[in-house]
């Protein structure tokens, strides 16, 4: 490859390069002995990730960062499924423009959504930053749940529903045996995706926080500023891991080609 | 005459377009009736209608004589076969065989029976435990046939069975199908736009365009004798001829001979001849008529008939006998 594809095959290297080494770095780091988070560390040691397990904060934040993420994602494909085979199967009038309303809020920016959240919710409806944070993290996931199952939907034969009625099957038996079945790669991957996104936001976590509920990241941030110990290098690498486990698992069980193309061959 | 299923004065319209144009239609029981004709003729429309897919704007459909115009398909207890096959993929071949089935709530042991015999009758049982996306489209051709006989329907439906196949694999398929009717004793309904298909399959054929039926009948009464100039083209003739009396005759490639002298019963054309292409059972010869209507009429000659030596250029007469020269109504 590197002999006939040489420019192509040194973009990849340089981009694998760009990727990986910052967080080889901060994985180093995490293990250092010293108190700062410096390279090369000095000396090898667990006991950041032993104040890290033990620093409340970020445990509490950690619990938040996840109920939430788990929350917005089932929510984000309760409206998305629905919405996804209207848009694709229905006779709605206006598809493209109700598929646009639902994709929009990968164009808006982020924190024009968290601002008009914070003005309109939680100063003017009084309504609690959890309930906020939920609704501005379920809106950032709509696409994901609409254009992933999609695409799923959008590969499937349009006559499937149709053969499953002819030979028996009432509309919502041949949604149940045929298309939501169809539809389950979709499913996994935008969950999938919705919930790395929520688990990562910052903008709108940040614009939304308070200080009974904050996520993981707006924690760390915040402990950033004020102390800069080896502590978040090691949760960075703790949360690393784990995201590392699910692909694994998510590269076994469905596979990757699968989960991102959310298609069902 | 059992009669399997029946259009009343059927009308499909969507927004301004008439596809299917107040047909009147029935199919017999036990026979394999066609509809033919070229895409956007309402042939599909009208099966779709039949299979209760989409619903007639106005007019009945009988179906065992019973009015089922606005019965959704689950209730009709039909089979069809869709041309893309719309096998479910998240199951294997013999759970999709046995899908009907299962809604039927056959018991298990009854319902491994009938799919395992199914599946035999087109010659897919070692397949039973695939995945659709494992097998090649005449494979998969045969499963979507297999699920849509397993649940024994009234009429067996079928819409292009055979148009994503290869040449070869889809005459194979034809006599595969004559086959498969003539073992179940099945009503079949056909939709294709392949006039050999039509021909070679059914025992009623239904030629149509624009909504309506032009013609219908036995293939060996509808081929001789083609209604009108629309039946004709589509059926494959060719050299249509006006005479001095505005009376329309036809005469297929075929039937055209290059000849000496002029005949005097039949048709007698003499013309410039400006193409000839070898096809290897024979040669296609298009000559330009001198009747002064600059009209292309085409004939096809035996390669092993040494008579046959025209090239471009030279003048021929042509002839055909009267038996082979169609009269049209228009």
């Amino acid at each position: 490859m590197s002999t006939r594809r040489p420019v192509a095959a040194t973009l990849a290297v340089a981009g694998y390069v760009i990727m990986i080494v910052p967080i080889l770095f901060v994985v180093a780091t995490s293990f250092t002995g010293g108190s700062t988070l410096r390279f090369p560390p000095e000396g090898l040691s667990l006991r950041w990730f032993d104040a890290a397990v033990h620093h409340t904060p970020f445990i509490t934040a950690m619990v938040s960062s996840l109920q939430l993420a788990a929350l917005a994602t089932v929510l984000a494909l309760l409206l998305g499924i629905p919405a996804t085979l209207a848009i694709h199967r229905g006779r709605l009038p206006g598809k493209g423009l109700v598929e646009g309303l639902f994709l929009s809020p990968l164009i808006v920016p982020e924190l024009v959504v968290g601002l008009a959240l914070f003005q309109q919710l939680m100063i003017g409806l009084r309504l609690d930053n959890f309930t906020v944070l939920l609704i501005g993290h379920t809106v950032l996931m709509l696409p994901y749940a609409v254009r992933v199952t999609g695409a799923s939907l959008a590969l499937a034969d349009p006559f499937v529903e149709e053969a499953a009625r002819g030979l028996g099957a009432s509309p919502l038996r041949a949604f149940f045996t045929v298309t939501l079945p169809l539809l389950r790669p979709g499913i996994f991957s935008a969950a999938l995706l919705s919930f790395v996104t929520s688990f990562n936001n910052v903008p709108l976590s940040l614009l939304l926080q308070s200080r009974d509920f904050r996520t993981l990241p707006v924690t760390m941030l915040d402990y950033v500023q004020q102390s800069y110990d080896p502590m978040v290098a090691a949760t960075s690498t703790i949360i690393l891991a784990g995201t590392v486990l699910v692909a694994v698992v998510a590269e076994r069980t469905v596979g990757f080609a699968r989960i991102f193309g959310g298609i069902n061959r | 005459m059992t009669v399997a299923a029946e259009f009343q004065q059927v009308t499909q319209r969507f927004g301004d377009f008439t596809a299917v144009d107040a047909i009147d239609l029935t199919i017999p029981a036990g026979q394999l009736t066609t509809l033919l004709g070229p895409s956007g003729c309402g042939k599909t429309t009208s099966l779709r209608m039949l299979a209760g897919y989409s619903t007639p704007t106005s007019g009945r459909i009988l179906i065992d004589g019973v009015d089922s115009t606005r019965t959704p398909p689950e209730r009709r207890g039909l089979g069809m076969v869709f041309q893309s096959y719309a096998l479910f993929p998240h199951l294997t071949v013999a759970e999709n065989v046995g899908y009907g089935l299962k809604l039927r709530k056959m018991p298990a042991a009854e319902r491994k029976r009938v799919v395992a015999e199914t599946l035999d009758l087109v010659g897919l049982g070692h397949l039973a435990a695939s995945r659709p996306r494992k097998l090649s489209g005449g494979q998969q051709q045969r499963v979507a046939l297999a699920r849509a006989i397993a649940i024994r329907p009234k009429l067996l439906l079928l819409d292009e069975p055979l148009s994503n196949l290869d040449a070869r694999l889809r005459v194979h398929m034809r006599a595969e199908l004559r086959r498969i009717q003539a073992e179940t004793g099945l009503t079949v309904v056909l939709v294709t736009h392949d006039q050999d298909e039509a021909l070679e399959l059914s025992d009623q054929m239904v030629v149509m365009r624009e909504g309506r039926i032009l013609q219908q009948g036995a293939p060996v009464d509808v081929f001789p004798a083609p209604a009108n100039r629309l039946v004709a083209e589509f059926l494959g003739y060719e050299n249509f001829v006006t005479s001095a009396d505005g009376t329309l005759r036809t005469v297929r490639p075929e039937h055209l001979n290059v000849v000496s002298e002029p005949t005097t019963a039949g048709l007698t054309l003499e013309g410039v001849v400006v193409d000839v292409a070898f096809r290897g059972v024979d040669r296609l010869v298009t000559v330009d008529a001198d009747d002064g209507l600059g009209r292309t009429v085409r004939l096809t000659a035996d390669v092993r008939d040494g008579a046959v030596t025209a090239r471009p250029g030279d003048r021929i007469l042509l002839s055909a006998d009267q038996a082979h020269v169609v009269t049209l109504a228009g």
